[in-house]
């Protein structure tokens, strides 16, 4: 069998892991557009922040594709797939056969349209080469602008205030994480941020990036005009489905794939930030471009590439985020649209703030700011979907633990999938 | 068959909590946190800075109490999470490790971690959690220390046999 992969990231690098611990014998080949292998973007703002160095960039052993025999073609593109000959050509024009293959190409920094963008001290945060380039301007900049007040926007201040830089969010909303959290919640945040020195100008965006060739500042909507030499756009971003498209795969938002994350073509498999998965909490297809989604995912595509039947569960909207001390945690549907169908049990402390968010007596989503001891409890009733009456005034107390579910593990044992549930309950009567 | 208090390390042996037993009367905790001080001696541990930090907890079930710890999950949520490849699986004993040169306390962990079983350091600003205390050879701190037997290191099987025989 030849496997082939394209995308080495945390899709693409599981994928190979997973086929390799069970074949030893075919040949896996992965193909990624970055020299850099192994590293994880997900530390880029805090490599950029300067709490680690290159070094602890990597997520797993440098020598991972030497030991686990996978062949790479590093810094060099896929340019398109001929699904007749099932072979992928490179940038080049090299051509790679494959048997089963993996889409794994991931996402890219959505921008703005604006004039000005290219202008030189305009950045997103994806890759190291982003990240490098910013870590060479930060001598030489005083002040930064950053549009958009989403987890990335704020992620990519975070990081530049730890280098003493002035930083100012722009923020379109009338509130930071407006996709994320309500205004209660993101008013907590909010507050710790600017305490810290971050300047949050809400309800504006930019209008023009101004300077000659360089940036200089930024021109506001309102008519405001900020200065600033460095620019970051933080903004969310878009899945790298070209290569599936134009090979005639079945594309909606991301690239689509069934409960085994096989593509519309049956040798042809889709994982990570670049597929439209089942989401769990939602009940509907939708990408949930996040890490451990993609790992997940790229687990799951390679058992199936090799053979085995084996269903995904499906993807979760999550995140966990800590600024200057304070976590939050959000997960599934935390702003429904249509409040009626849904019941919310919310706690608001002193700097702490809790909100849960129920249909049909399922925890659907949360929200925790402050205190996050409670997430990965909430987490396990999310994903296999535990009916909580008998509980759920329990949830917003302060002592909420795995001990206050246990009557519910007793009761509803086998709809958790995890084994480990039963031993905790084996003497528990 | 381990031999009574060594420390044992293969995949199917875990520590398992009695909760027919537990008092709640927290000396796994102690014990846990002693463990994991740089005396290992209580009195010492007591004045380190900064406080060692334990690993198991008891919680409270209505009447009842349990003791919990890092249920070394083989198919463990929290290894899949961690973006900085900080945690992993060892695959002879079947541990979960923790790496905390690597952790960068983004608390992906501490999100998914479905018994709760992962603790902020703060001052440090990393995950903790059981490491099956790699300092020793005799058996876990935490069973060591407890009174009543409620906390068992062993198999499933010589688990489920403990609290048969306990109701007869
Ligand atoms: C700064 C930052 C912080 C983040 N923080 C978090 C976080 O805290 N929590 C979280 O869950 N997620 C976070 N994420 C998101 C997370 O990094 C992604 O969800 C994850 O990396 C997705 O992995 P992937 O393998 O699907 O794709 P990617 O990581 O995007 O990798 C795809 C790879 O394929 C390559 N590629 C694309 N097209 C081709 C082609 N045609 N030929 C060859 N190679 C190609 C790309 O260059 C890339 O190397 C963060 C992301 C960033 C940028
Ligand atoms: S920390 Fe939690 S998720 Fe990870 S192995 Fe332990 S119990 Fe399982
Ligand atoms: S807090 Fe540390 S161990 Fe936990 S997920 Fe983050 S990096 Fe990994």
């Amino acid at each position: 069998m030849n496997y082939v992969i394209i995308g080495g990231s945390a899709a693409g690098v599981t994928a190979a892991e997973t086929i390799r611990k069970q074949d030893k014998e075919s040949s896996v080949t992965l193909i990624s557009d970055e020299e850099f292998a192994l590293y994880s973007r997900c530390l880029l703002t805090y490599f950029i922040a300067g709490t680690i160095n290159e070094d602890k960039l990597y997520f797993k052993d440098k020598n991972f594709y030497k030991e686990n025999d996978v062949k790479t073609y590093l810094g060099k593109k896929a340019v398109s797939i001929d699904r007749k000959k099932k072979s992928v050509s490179l940038e080049g024009g090299t051509k790679i056969s494959y048997d089963k293959l993996l889409i794994a190409t991931g996402a890219t920094p959505k921008s703005v349209d604006i004039p000005g963008i290219e202008k030189k001290g305009v950045f997103t945060v994806r890759k190291i080469d982003d990240a490098r380039a910013i870590i060479n301007m930060l001598d030489s900049v005083k002040e930064i602008a950053v549009l958009g007040g989403g987890l990335i926007g704020l992620r990519d201040a975070y990081a530049l205030r730890q280098r003493d830089k002035k930083v100012t969010v722009i923020v379109k909303s009338p509130q930071v994480l407006s996709q994320m959290v309500d205004m209660d919640a993101a008013r907590v945040i909010a507050s710790i941020l600017e305490k810290n020195g971050i300047k949050i100008m809400t309800g504006v965006a930019a209008k023009e990036i101004t300077g000659k060739g360089s940036v200089e500042g930024i021109l506001l909507d309102n008519g405001e005009r900020l200065a600033c030499q460095l620019v970051v756009i933080g903004k969310g971003v878009k899945p790298n489905t070209e290569i599936a498209s134009v090979a005639g795969l079945k594309v909606e938002d991301g690239i689509v794939v069934n409960e085994f994350l096989q593509t519309s073509d049956k040798d042809i498999f889709a994982a990570g930030d670049v597929a439209e998965t089942y989401d769990i909490a939602r009940e509907s297809k939708r990408i949930n471009a996040l890490w451990p989604c993609a790992i997940e995912q790229g687990e799951v595509a390679a058992l199936n590439m090799l053979g085995e039947k084996k269903t995904y569960d499906g993807s979760l909207s999550m995140n966990s985020v800590d600024f200057f001390g304070l976590a939050s945690i959000s997960m599934g549907i935390t702003k429904p649209k249509e409040e009626k169908k849904y019941e919310i049990i919310s706690r608001t402390g002193e700097n702490s703030y809790k909100k849960f968010i129920l249909k049909d007596n399922r925890i659907v989503g949360m929200v925790l700011v402050g205190d996050i001891r409670p997430a990965g409890v909430v987490s396990a009733l999310i994903k296999n979907k535990i009916d909580v009456s008998s509980i759920k005034e329990k949830i917003v107390d302060d002592n909420f633990n795995y001990a206050k579910i246990m009557p519910v593990v007793k009761e509803f044992g086998d709809k958790f999938k995890q084994e480990e549930f039963r031993d905790t309950v084996l003497s528990f009567k | 068959m381990k031999t009574k208090d060594q420390k044992p390390k293969t995949k199917d042996i875990k520590i398992y909590c009695d909760i027919t037993k537990c008092v709640g009367c927290r000396s796994c905790e102690i014990a846990c946190a002693v463990e994991h001080s740089k005396s290992k001696d209580i009195f010492s541990a007591v004045r380190e800075k900064p406080l060692p930090k334990k690993r198991v907890t008891t919680e409270n079930i209505g009447a009842k109490i349990i003791s919990l710890h890092c249920q070394h999950c083989e198919d463990a949520p929290c290894i899949k999470a961690c973006m900085s490849g900080a945690l992993s699986k060892d695959e002879k004993t079947g541990a979960t490790l923790h790496d905390k040169e690597k952790c960068v306390g983004c608390w992906m962990c501490v999100m998914v971690c479905p018994f709760g079983a992962i603790v902020r350091d703060i001052e440090n600003h990393i995950a903790v959690k059981c490491d099956l205390c790699p300092d020793r050879d005799e058996d876990y701190a935490c069973v060591e220390a407890c009174p009543t037997g409620a906390l068992f290191t062993g198999t499933k099987e010589e688990f489920e046999k403990k609290i048969k025989g306990r109701k007869k």
